[in-house]
């Protein structure tokens, strides 16, 4: 897609700085207060746990499916390394963060070997284990909440240490963290073989089959990755917030799926880019946390207007897709070598 | 958990034997539910042991169920295992209502199929398929309390706001509601100003976030008051967590265990709650006594509740229809006996 010009993910990620940059300012003007180190403050923390889902969920759809259950695995980890370190204080930081991603891991094994084994649909799959983990959580839990207080002090405090600050602007270890999964993640994707194979599989998966690419074991990894970064934001959910009750991280699928979708991933598979779903993410956070302060829109509308952000972003992408599809269809003969532009027709085609 | 254990057709004889006017036994057999809102919140668990410790002490023979739904399915769960209790031949439901009016129908359902619903913790507004309803405390003596903490906490003058659960929890906006009412008719109260309200659905991350929106809104305000157990342990850490704690305090209504250190490092100097296994005990032993028809469940009959005493049936002067009964009284706790009270 680099020889194309402008890439469409290029264009992507400019236009949701934009927006971005927009809706700042369109808050600025409704809100008293706005503009203060605490908006960064509070919205940079927020994103550092949905970031990390969120590229997990992108992973998951690239390869044409969908995983329903991070709310789920985000609280079930938090829960399970709350108790934990409950239990046992003195282990160290990196075991506890490892036991974290590896527990996530696990429930994405979960996952994904119910949908590359036995190819069941992933949105059936992970609703019905959204469900069943949640309901793990409830039974295992015996209704106890894990509280702040038997934690060990460095859990709560990792949530709120600076890296360093810039004026008012702290920028948290947190932050910085979820940040360098992000950029791994991109380096992954865009330099490994390994990575594009994500993008091969969700592509043209009749394709990618022919070319020798393993897609039981794509799909697999797709969803092994997006459990263990979930259970990673599930540490993140437990060192800032401390008391997790069985509620912990209800609603994250959405969450995340919106970040994905409005960062221009396609919902087809395929194509897209994890730094336009560190753009989603932010975007979303920054509205959500915005609409709470702007008194015109009740609580009932919140979720709706996430809602709508998704579904203008879907319909936004179908729009320049098929643009874009016809552009490249008339200059078709000076891309007919251009291996990478190839999958992004495919899902288009698919299209009904 | 368990299962029903007794066969249905059993309790429903025994239950028929019951209408028919045979004299309650102490020793009948009632198969009872006990429906919190959702599982895995701690002061349903303590209402559950409350219910067990009743259930043991009456003997009765009849099985208790702790049954609820997963936080997510709220609803739509409370209804349906509701429905379900009443085509198994439960003999009485006891739910702590999270479906405002939408459980209505279901639950008059279930009383034409003999089902009793006894209401605890929250109610059902208006008062529809309802036998009756264990309340806490005095919906308008939490207006009260929680007018007076927030007096207490800034000193006669300055802004609030409110972090509740969700927007359609009977409880909290009935408890709301009398609050507004207690500071607009008491001219004690008229330095304080409510400037918003709003809700962390009973999760931390919401309940956090909003409690920081808040700060930020309005840089004078100088409380929170969240009358709910998730909201006032989120919103004490929100605080703490930013260092806000000496200019925005915490109050409202939250469990010792939870709250001991908030209150203890001056972030939450006061808070009150009412004890949960107590609305559990009591809320058994009414159960069992409208079922064995030992009480019939109407306006000024009196019954005794094991070890918490006498108490009277009355009109719920807080909804326009239904009974309640009322157990109180609340617990202030500080820095003095919060300590005491977290064991």
């Amino acid at each position: 897609m680099r020889n194309g010009g402008l890439s469409s993910g290029t264009l992507r990620l400019i236009a949701l700085m934009g927006v971005f940059g927009l809706v700042v300012i369109f808050f600025a003007t409704q809100i008293d207060n706005y503009l203060r180190a605490s908006l960064f403050n509070r919205t940079s923390t927020s994103v550092a746990i949905i970031l990390p889902i969120a590229v997990g969920q992108a992973f998951v759809v690239l390869t044409r499916n969908i995983d329903l259950s991070v709310g789920s695995i985000v609280g079930c980890t938090a829960y399970g390394i709350g108790g934990l370190l409950a239990a046992f204080p003195d282990l160290p930081p990196p075991v506890a963060v490892a036991a974290a991603v590896a527990m996530g891991a696990l429930f994405g094994t979960v996952n994904g070997l119910l949908v590359s084994r036995f190819g069941l649909p992933s949105i059936i799959v992970t609703l019905g284990t959204l469900a069943i983990f949640r309901s793990l959580l409830v039974q295992g839990s015996g209704g106890a909440s894990i509280t702040t207080a038997s934690l060990p002090a460095w859990v709560p405090a990792f949530a709120q240490a600076n890296a360093f600050t810039l004026g008012g602007l702290q920028i948290r270890w947190m932050v910085l963290a979820a940040l360098a999964v992000t950029l791994l993640a991109h380096l992954v994707l865009t330099r490994l073989r390994v990575g594009r194979q994500f993008h091969a599989a969700g592509s043209n998966p009749d394709a990618a089959a022919f070319a020798g690419i393993d897609l039981r074991a794509t799909v697999l990894r797709a969803f092994v990755i997006s459990g263990a970064l979930a259970g990673l934001a599930g540490f993140f959910f437990l060192a800032r917030f401390g008391n997790i009750t069985v509620v912990a991280g209800l609603g994250f699928e959405l969450k995340s799926v919106g970040a994905v979708v409005v960062g221009g991933v396609n919902i087809f598979g395929g194509s897209g880019s994890v730094l336009g779903v560190l753009m989603g993410a932010a975007l979303i956070d920054l509205i959500d946390a915005s609409l709470v302060r702007w008194p015109l829109v009740s609580e009932f509308w919140r979720e709706a207007v996430l809602g709508f952000l998704i579904l203008a972003a879907v319909a936004l992408d179908a729009a320049l897709a098929r643009r874009l599809m016809r552009r490249r269809a008339r200059r078709q003969p000076e891309h007919g070598t251009a291996p990478a532009a190839a999958p992004a027709a495919m899902p288009e085609d698919a299209r009904p | 958990m368990t299962r029903l254990s007794a066969s249905a057709s059993a309790v429903a004889l025994a239950l028929a034997a019951a209408l028919a006017g045979a004299p309650a036994s102490a020793q009948e057999a009632v198969d009872m539910v006990l429906l919190p809102k959702f599982l895995g919140i701690a002061v349903f668990d303590q209402a559950h042991r409350g219910a067990q410790e009743a259930h043991a002490e009456i003997g009765n023979p009849g099985a208790l169920e702790f049954l609820g739904p997963t936080p997510e399915n709220s609803v739509a769960g409370q209804i349906e295992i509701l429905t379900t209790a009443a085509s198994n031949g439960v003999d009485v439901v006891m739910l702590s209502n999270n479906a405002g009016d939408q459980i209505a129908p279901a639950a008059q359902a279930a009383q034409e199929a003999g089902t009793r619903v006894v209401t605890w913790d929250s109610p059902i507004p208006s008062g529809q398929g309802e036998s009756l309803f264990v309340a806490q405390v005095d919906f308008a003596e939490t207006g009260r309390v929680m007018a007076d903490m927030a007096h207490s906490i800034m000193g006669g003058e300055g802004q609030f706001a409110i972090l509740s659960a969700s927007p359609d929890a009977a409880n909290q906006n009935a408890w709301i509601a009398s609050m507004q009412e207690v500071l607009a008719s008491d001219e004690k109260y008229a330095g304080l100003e409510l400037v918003e309200i709003v809700y962390g659905n009973d999760q931390s991350e919401e309940s956090y976030n909003r409690a920081l929106a808040l700060v930020d809104s309005h840089p004078d305000l100088e409380l929170i008051m969240a009358p709910t157990t998730v909201g006032i342990q989120a919103a004490a850490k929100a605080m703490q967590d930013e260092g806000l704690c000496d200019r925005v305090k915490v109050s409202g209504l939250g469990l010792p265990a939870e709250m001991v250190s908030y209150t203890l490092n001056g972030c939450a100097p006061e808070f009150a709650l009412w004890s949960f296994v107590d609305l559990g005990y009591l809320t058994y032993y009414v159960s069992y006594l409208l079922a064995t028809g030992a009480i019939q469940g109407v306006e000024g009959e009196t019954f005794e509740a094991g070890r918490l005493g006498s108490y009277t049936i009355e009109k719920d002067p807080t909804r326009e229809n239904g009974l309640r009964v009322l157990m109180g009284p609340f617990t202030v706790y500080t820095a003095e006996n919060v300590e005491a009270a977290a064991q």
